[in-house]
């Protein structure tokens, strides 16, 4: 919890700061905390946050999920190829969100039962996924035209009304974090999933069946990859088969370690991964919004987050080092 | 291990499940016939503008008598295009169409290419490089094309901004420079030009951001073909359609239904079917030992053509006969 305090106060400097620096190169306009701008950034954290829950997952138990960007492709694009070929909404939606939890399951069995590297595991599936995508495409774009409008508003909506504050994906996204916080934070069965990341021997010593538990892990990683692979697509509607959710997974393991998740396993936590999510988003909008050029929007995030986990390694030094007195 | 041969089952049903049937049938005919003379046609990313060009290979190759091979390099990088080029050398092709991603860093590979079979760039140019010939839009006459067609759009004049995968690619730099050049001497000015490295969510976040940042811009322009629908969906969410004119180049579904709907002033396509039916006929005349249609430039400009409301009904017609969506 002291983590993603201090978070928060990184995310509130960093607004401060954009806020300033806007109000005295603009001559007293601030665009960043403009409604519209409001509208915008929550929506791409409330979609990229939702790989980022799942990715903190697996990174709770030691492993990494790669294939999550060729995950959202397949998953999207699949949905596309049904929908135009007539199948129900009905049918197709469980349908491939069960698909994503197989292809979950299926990494957590090479990763536990054949004792796979979960790098690898993952990383063949980003190259798999993908090509499967392109194929059931045939490397044409998809998407939903101008029909399914009750569907893409998951995607792209207001709550209460279109011209709320509140866009959809991010209620979405609330909502399972608000789920995957209880899960992991208060059910005896997530707190069995730090024990396995912190020390998987201790953990099956200690009578934790941890292969299930890891299986679950990836399975849960992958659905929620395929929820927010739903959603994307219905929001972007132009689902191109080669760069339909490229870099994704990236984003989603920058959220969940910025949000402090460790990927040597057994520490993190949702809010702190809630968080993360939303200062990579607020970093990649700054970019337009103080018209830094576009070319070095990566600078900006890869010099963020290096000197997000730098800060927070340290101040969690200082505070072993001086005992309760520091905190 | 039951467990996994069972998943891989039910993956590889699924998968089998969702593909759809009528494969476009120019390749797979590797060696069937070994007679045949075998070209390649090879592109630089994927998109549904390269489906057109397949179509236009495939009639010429069905009118030659020849075979082509179309790759498609997933990722779009330079790196991908050699190898792909490399391969094809090695499997025996007698001539190789490219759009090279990256012109100037790229000529070395052109030019080893070329010294052992036919070389003709398409879409995008290597001018630098051994290539016979170069067969594609002027992407600066484009860039004029589209320039008047923002005038048309903003005869008051006002602000615009540009939107683009990425400027390192020479169509873009072209169609860049030719808006400019039209634009010149008017009373409209070109804001800024913001790229997506071809996310399309970024893309829209571009659009959406410059619509915050500059509620008083006249004209979106986007200069890649994902970049229309875009911009479309951007200006749509944030409810400014009609308030700002947008105006974009090629064919993608979207952009021609906005076209459609009066939400897009215009689009400037090209024609990606004549890309693919003259590369693959030059091609074939060259590994004939006729040079004729090369022109001493060395360039042969397939014009582009303006779409707006008055005319997107029947280019839209033909286009779906074109890809067999029709």
């Amino acid at each position: 919890m002291r983590k993603a305090l201090g978070l928060i106060y990184l995310l509130a400097a960093l607004v401060t700061v954009a806020c300033l620096w806007e109000y005295f190169n603009k001559g007293g306009v601030v665009n960043f905390v403009s409604p519209a701008n409001l509208r915008n950034v929550l929506t791409w954290v409330g979609l990229f946050g939702i790989l980022s829950l799942g990715q903190a997952i697996v990174i709770i138990t030691g492993g990494i999920d790669l294939s999550v960007g060729s995950v959202v492709a397949l998953i999207g694009i699949t949905t596309a190829v049904l929908f135009s070929q007539g199948y129900p909404p009905a049918l197709v939606l469980p349908g491939v969100l069960l698909l994503a939890a197989a292809i979950g399951a299926f990494h957590g069995a090479l990763v536990t039962k054949a004792r796979m590297q979960p790098f690898i595991v993952t990383l063949c599936g980003l190259f798999f996924y993908r090509g499967v995508a392109r194929y059931i495409a045939q490397d044409t774009t998809q998407g939903f035209g101008t029909e399914y409008t009750a569907l893409k508003w998951f995607g792209r909506g207001y709550i209460p009304t279109e011209s709320s504050l509140l866009p959809a994906p991010f209620a979405v996204f609330l909502a399972l974090a608000a789920a995957v916080g209880v899960y992991l934070h208060l059910t005896p069965q997530g707190r069995r999933l730090f024990a396995l990341g912190a020390n998987e021997e201790a953990a099956r010593f200690s009578g934790i069946r941890t292969d299930r538990l890891k299986i679950l892990a990836y399975a849960l990683c992958t659905t929620l990859a395929a929820f927010g692979g739903l959603l994307f697509a219905f929001k972007v509607n132009s689902l191109g088969p080669g760069d339909f959710g490229n870099f994704y997974e990236l984003y989603a393991v920058a959220g969940a370690v910025l949000g402090g998740c460790s990927l040597r396993g057994g520490s993190g936590n949702v809010l702190g991964v809630v968080i993360g999510a939303s200062l990579i988003m607020v970093l990649r909008n700054l970019v337009n919004i103080l018209e830094i050029p576009s070319e070095l929007e990566y600078v900006v995030i890869g010099g963020a987050i290096l000197i997000g986990v730098f800060a927070d390694q340290w101040m969690s030094r200082r505070r072993e080092m001086g005992g309760a007195g520091a905190a | 291990m039951r467990v996994l041969v069972g998943m891989g089952c039910v993956f590889a049903a699924l998968l089998a499940g969702c593909t759809p049937s009528g494969q476009p049938g120019s390749e797979g005919a590797d060696g069937a016939d070994s007679g045949k003379l075998r070209l390649a046609f090879v592109t630089n990313n994927a998109s549904d503008f390269w489906k057109i060009a397949e179509a236009g290979t495939t009639k010429a190759a069905e009118e030659l008598g020849c075979d082509v091979l179309f790759r498609i390099p997933s990722r779009g990088t330079a790196e991908e295009q050699q190898s792909i080029v490399q391969d094809l050398i090695v499997s025996g092709v007698k001539g190789i169409a490219i759009s090279p991603k990256d012109p100037q860093n790229q000529i070395e590979m052109l030019n080893e290419a070329a010294a052992q079979v036919h070389l003709v760039t398409q879409d995008s140019d290597a001018p630098e490089s051994d290539r016979a010939c170069y067969i594609g839009t002027n992407n600066f006459d484009a860039g004029v094309a589209a320039g008047e067609l923002i005038k048309e759009a903003l005869p008051e004049g006002g602000r615009i901004m540009l939107f683009v995968g990425s400027l390192d690619a020479q169509n873009a730099q072209d169609r860049k420079r030719g808006i400019e050049q039209a634009l010149a001497g008017s009373n409209i000015t070109i804001v800024d030009t913001r790229t997506d490295e071809t996310d399309r969510s970024k893309a829209i976040a571009n659009v959406q951001d410059t619509l915050v940042t500059h509620p008083d811009v006249g004209c979106l322009v986007g200069l890649w073909s994902y970049n229309g629908p875009a911009i479309l969906n951007a200006v749509r969410d944030s409810g400014k359609l009609g308030q700002v004119k947008i105006v974009c180049f090629d064919e993608e579904e979207e952009t021609l239904q906005g076209v459609q709907d009066g939400h897009i002033f215009g689009t400037i396509v090209q024609q990606p079917f004549k890309f693919g039916y003259e590369s693959v006929k030059l091609l074939y005349e060259m590994a004939q030992g006729d040079f004729s249609r090369v022109p001493p430039e060395k360039t042969i400009y397939i014009d582009t053509v303006k779409v707006t409301q008055e005319n997107v009904d029947a280019f839209w017609q033909r286009l779906k006969e074109l890809t067999g969506k029709a």
